[in-house]
């Protein structure tokens, strides 16, 4: 089976502004992809690519099977996009901006827009210069949704909806992954990423520094410990893989690395274990590591 | 008990009325700090543009019999609908004319100076939502609206002053130059005054700019009629006294100098300003009067191709040119005939311009042509800045996103705007062969003002694909088309006082079909430049399809 999108490689430069540095990205059929990153590392950029808006300076480009600068029209049959900011025409509704945008792709579901515009609450008869940013996500969104496309580029496409129109959102990503949609789900809303997507791969500075399903982004990092010991643990601050070894009102709190776990595990049961937690790193805690380490570096 | 309760409400009372105002002076500075370059633009602009025209008068005009052809055509029902009622023209001086035929624009300007002060100070900053910052500190509810008529107020004194001055300045009667100024400022507050009404109406700036800057257009005509009467002698001349417009031009400054009719103005300002203010406190902060009419929920069913999307996008500014095109076609054309009898004894570079005076009539109509052509031209430019703005305020991605290929939509773009400049130009070309046809009693010259008009259709063309190609190959750079325009301007009309070698004039696109009925039509010309308009048309396609699009990062 091809995937659904494949870069390898590419490079593109803004004048001196290097905006993307070497980038892969494989995003397989049928998957809900995370695209993690800050903000000007690069990810409106790829997704730009994708669509053909922006040519790479190098590298190779690949989209449900073609290259996007070259047939970007065919292409844009099949795929729907959400940009980061929507904006609208000032003097349209959002209800002739959706039919707008459905027509032009080259095909409409009268219902299933109407359903949309009742589930995300969004008043079709407002000018486009009275919406929120809110409500422009959800035009853009609405007219993604309810085209019937094989893939779904989404540019942080929920910044500017509440927790519950989110929730909607997320309804609407599982359904469209049921239907056997892929989408491309870039965020910093960690935890968006986290619930919706199968593989997830993390940018920084116009590459990908990260790439797997959870699960396996999970191997590579570090358990965040907390527990209460009988014995002091002196021991455990020379263990190979601990880090940040401190103990704050009598409650010894570490993270330790994967694959060092189940010795540090077996040595606090020596040292009298009456209390532990540990959890799995947020993706808060993986950004921070890459990003992190790269403030280290810089400061070194 | 009863006391104690009278006490407590006159209390209550006494710190609301206490409050209403309170923050005013404060937000005055903040207004005049964030109006730092406005301001002083608005006064010395109405001041400069009142001297450029008493320095281009004292230089046109050297002698008597000069003023005396000048006021030929002024004294006529025309000039009285584009001057004022021509006080003291029967003994015509300099300063009676510059007041008398001039005044009216700075007063119409000092009026819309007004108007806008208010409206972006008040309902501008609600709409933002800086108003309800604003307010939730110790700012009381009639604050914002109070301190934006006092800095309209303000900017009333400065234009009437710095007016009033550079008359008396330059030698013109005190008294009448004071007054001439005062009447200036005057109109800026009835326009403020306005405004501060219709900034309750609506709850969008541009809707209640729009309603202030209708009854601006309302006072302009209701005083043209009443003076276009008061000149014959004869009809509604009272007309012009329904107008604020009107009550500044009623002063007649260096001739009765009445200054009873400011009084008039004022008290229609502080009664317009009492009824905002009445207005306002029935109305939530950010909301009108008038609630916003909701759109269609669904897309006409025409609205599916790039090319409807253009049409939609453009049509209001169609509409607006196609009707200033024809209303301000009218007006040109019904100067036709005093414009010959007035210049009859023109100075002879004025003459020249006109194509000499050999045919007095076919030059004017043929420089008309010319002159639309140049102003048809401001639309093509201002339609390729607006795709650009599609561009860079990011409402071209999603489009472009969709199956939409670039050379289809820069494509349906650039075809709207080509189709409205021979429709433009023909709007304009009966605008203008009507009234030119009325003023000198031959309906033969609708036929003549329409070819001569749309002859220069693929002139303006060049223009508008010159623009495309711009903004294809190097958007930036694209304001360089003005150039073009300006260019156009410079050798259409002062080409003969200026000089300037053949060479140079024929760079001006504009100077190749011929302006007819002057000369005839040159059809190899239409057809050359026709197609070069084409090629570079196609030129500017083939460059937005290789270039990387602009996005708001």
């Amino acid at each position: 089976m091809t995937a659904a999108i494949e870069i390898e490689h590419i490079t593109k430069t803004f004048g001196r502004v290097t905006a993307l540095a070497g980038l892969d990205l494989t995003v397989e059929p049928g998957h809900v992809h995370g695209f993690l990153g800050p903000n000007g590392a690069g990810k409106s950029t790829t997704i730009r690519v994708l669509l053909g808006l922006l040519r790479a300076d190098s590298g190779r480009t690949s989209v449900l099977g073609h290259d996007p600068w070259a047939d970007a029209v065919a292409l844009h049959r099949r795929l729907a996009y959400v940009p980061g900011d929507v904006e609208l025409w000032p003097n349209l509704t959002g209800g002739e901006a959706i039919d707008l945008f459905a027509r032009l792709r080259g095909g409409a579901h009268p219902a299933r827009r109407d359903e949309l515009c009742e589930r995300f609450d969004l008043d079709p008869t407002k000018k486009g210069r009275t919406y929120s940013k809110g409500n422009r996500q959800k035009v853009a969104l609405i007219a993604a949704l309810a085209s019937d496309v094989e893939l779904l580029l989404l540019d942080e496409p929920t910044a500017g909806l509440d927790p519950l129109m989110e929730a909607v959102f997320q309804d609407c990503i599982r359904e469209a992954k049921a239907a056997g949609r892929t989408v491309l789900l870039s965020s910093h809303i960690l935890a968006q990423v986290e619930v919706l997507s199968d593989r997830i791969s993390i940018i920084r500075q116009g590459r990908i520094v990260e790439s797997g399903s959870l699960t396996e982004l999970r191997h590579l990092t570090r358990t965040s410990v907390e527990a209460v010991t009988d014995r002091p643990a002196g021991t455990l601050g020379g263990h190979a893989g601990v880090h940040n070894l401190r103990t704050e009102n009598g409650v010894l709190r570490f993270e330790v690395d994967g694959e060092q776990l189940a010795p540090v595990v077996r040595l606090l049961g020596e040292l009298g274990v009456r209390g532990l937690t540990a959890h799995p790193p947020t993706l808060e805690q993986l950004l921070l590591r890459h990003y992190g380490d790269h403030a280290e570096e810089e400061v070194a | 008990m009863a006391t104690a309760t009278t006490t407590t409400s006159r209390a209550a009372h006494a710190v609301q009325r206490d409050s209403a105002t309170r923050g005013t002076g404060v937000l005055l500075r903040f207004m005049l700090r964030r109006d730092r370059i406005r301001f002083p633009a608005w006064t010395l602009g109405l001041t400069l543009l009142m001297t450029y025209f008493a320095t281009a008068l004292e230089t046109l005009i050297k002698t008597p019999e000069d003023l005396r052809g000048l006021s030929a055509f002024s004294a006529s029902p025309v000039g009285a609908l584009f001057g004022g009622p021509g006080f003291g023209f029967d003994d015509l001086t300099l300063e009676r004319f510059l007041a008398g035929q001039y005044g009216l624009y700075i007063v119409l300007g000092a009026g819309l100076m007004g108007l806008l002060t208010v409206v972006r100070h008040t309902r501008v900053e609600e709409s933002s939502g800086r108003a309800e910052l604003v307010r939730a500190n110790v700012v009381g509810r009639h604050a914002q609206l109070t301190a934006a008529l006092a800095l309209s107020a303000l900017m009333a004194v400065a234009v009437a002053v710095l007016v009033g001055g550079m008359m008396a300045g330059r030698g013109f009667d005190p008294g009448g130059s004071l007054l001439f100024g005062a009447a200036i400022g005057a109109a800026a507050l009835a326009f403020a005054g306005i405004a501060a009404v219709t900034t309750q109406l609506s709850e969008y700036p541009r809707a209640t700019s729009g309603m202030a800057g209708a009854v601006l257009g309302a006072a302009f005509v209701l005083r043209g009629l009443g003076d276009m009467a008061a000149v014959q002698g004869a009809g509604p001349a009272w007309l012009s006294w329904l107008s604020p417009l009107g009550w500044s031009q009623q002063t007649a400054p260096y001739v009765h100098d009445r200054w009873w009719p400011l009084v008039i103005t004022l008290a229609f300002a502080g009664a317009a300003a009492a009824a905002g203010y009445a207005l306002s406190a029935r109305r939530d902060l950010g909301a009108g009067l008038v609630p916003p009419r909701p759109g269609p929920p669904r897309a006409a069913p025409w609205l599916r191709d790039p090319l409807a999307l253009a049409f939609r996008l453009q049509r209001a500014s169609l509409i607006g040119w196609t009707v200033a095109l024809l209303v301000g076609g009218v007006a040109f054309g019904a100067f036709t005939q005093p414009m010959l009898d007035g210049f009859e004894d023109a100075p002879a570079d004025l003459v020249a311009v006109m194509g000499g005076s050999a045919d007095m009539l076919s030059g004017f109509l043929g420089l008309m042509g010319l002159t639309m052509a140049l102003v048809v031209a401001i639309f093509a430019v201002l339609a390729v800045h607006a795709l650009r703005a599609e561009e860079t305020e990011g409402r071209a991605e999603p489009v472009l996103a969709t199956a939409v290929g670039r050379p289809a939509w820069i494509g349906a773009y650039l075809t709207v705007a080509a189709a409205g400049v021979p429709w433009l130009l023909l709007t304009a070309g009966v605008g203008m062969g009507v009234g030119a046809a009325v003023s000198t009693g031959d309906a033969g010259l609708i036929d003549d003002l329409v070819l001569g008009h749309l002859a220069h259709t693929p002139a303006v063309w060049s223009v508008l694909a010159l623009g495309a190609l711009l903004y294809g190959a190097a958007p930036r750079v694209l304001p360089a088309t003005w150039a073009v325009v300006a260019y156009g301007t410079v050798v259409g009309f002062f080409a003969p006082i200026l000089e300037l070698p053949d060479g140079a004039i024929r760079v001006s696109p504009f100077e190749h079909v011929g302006e007819y009925p002057l000369v005839p039509v040159d059809v190899t010309a239409v057809l050359v430049l026709t197609v070069l308009a084409a090629l570079v048309a196609y030129a500017a396609v083939v460059t937005f399809r290789r270039r990387d699009l602009t996005t708001p990062s």
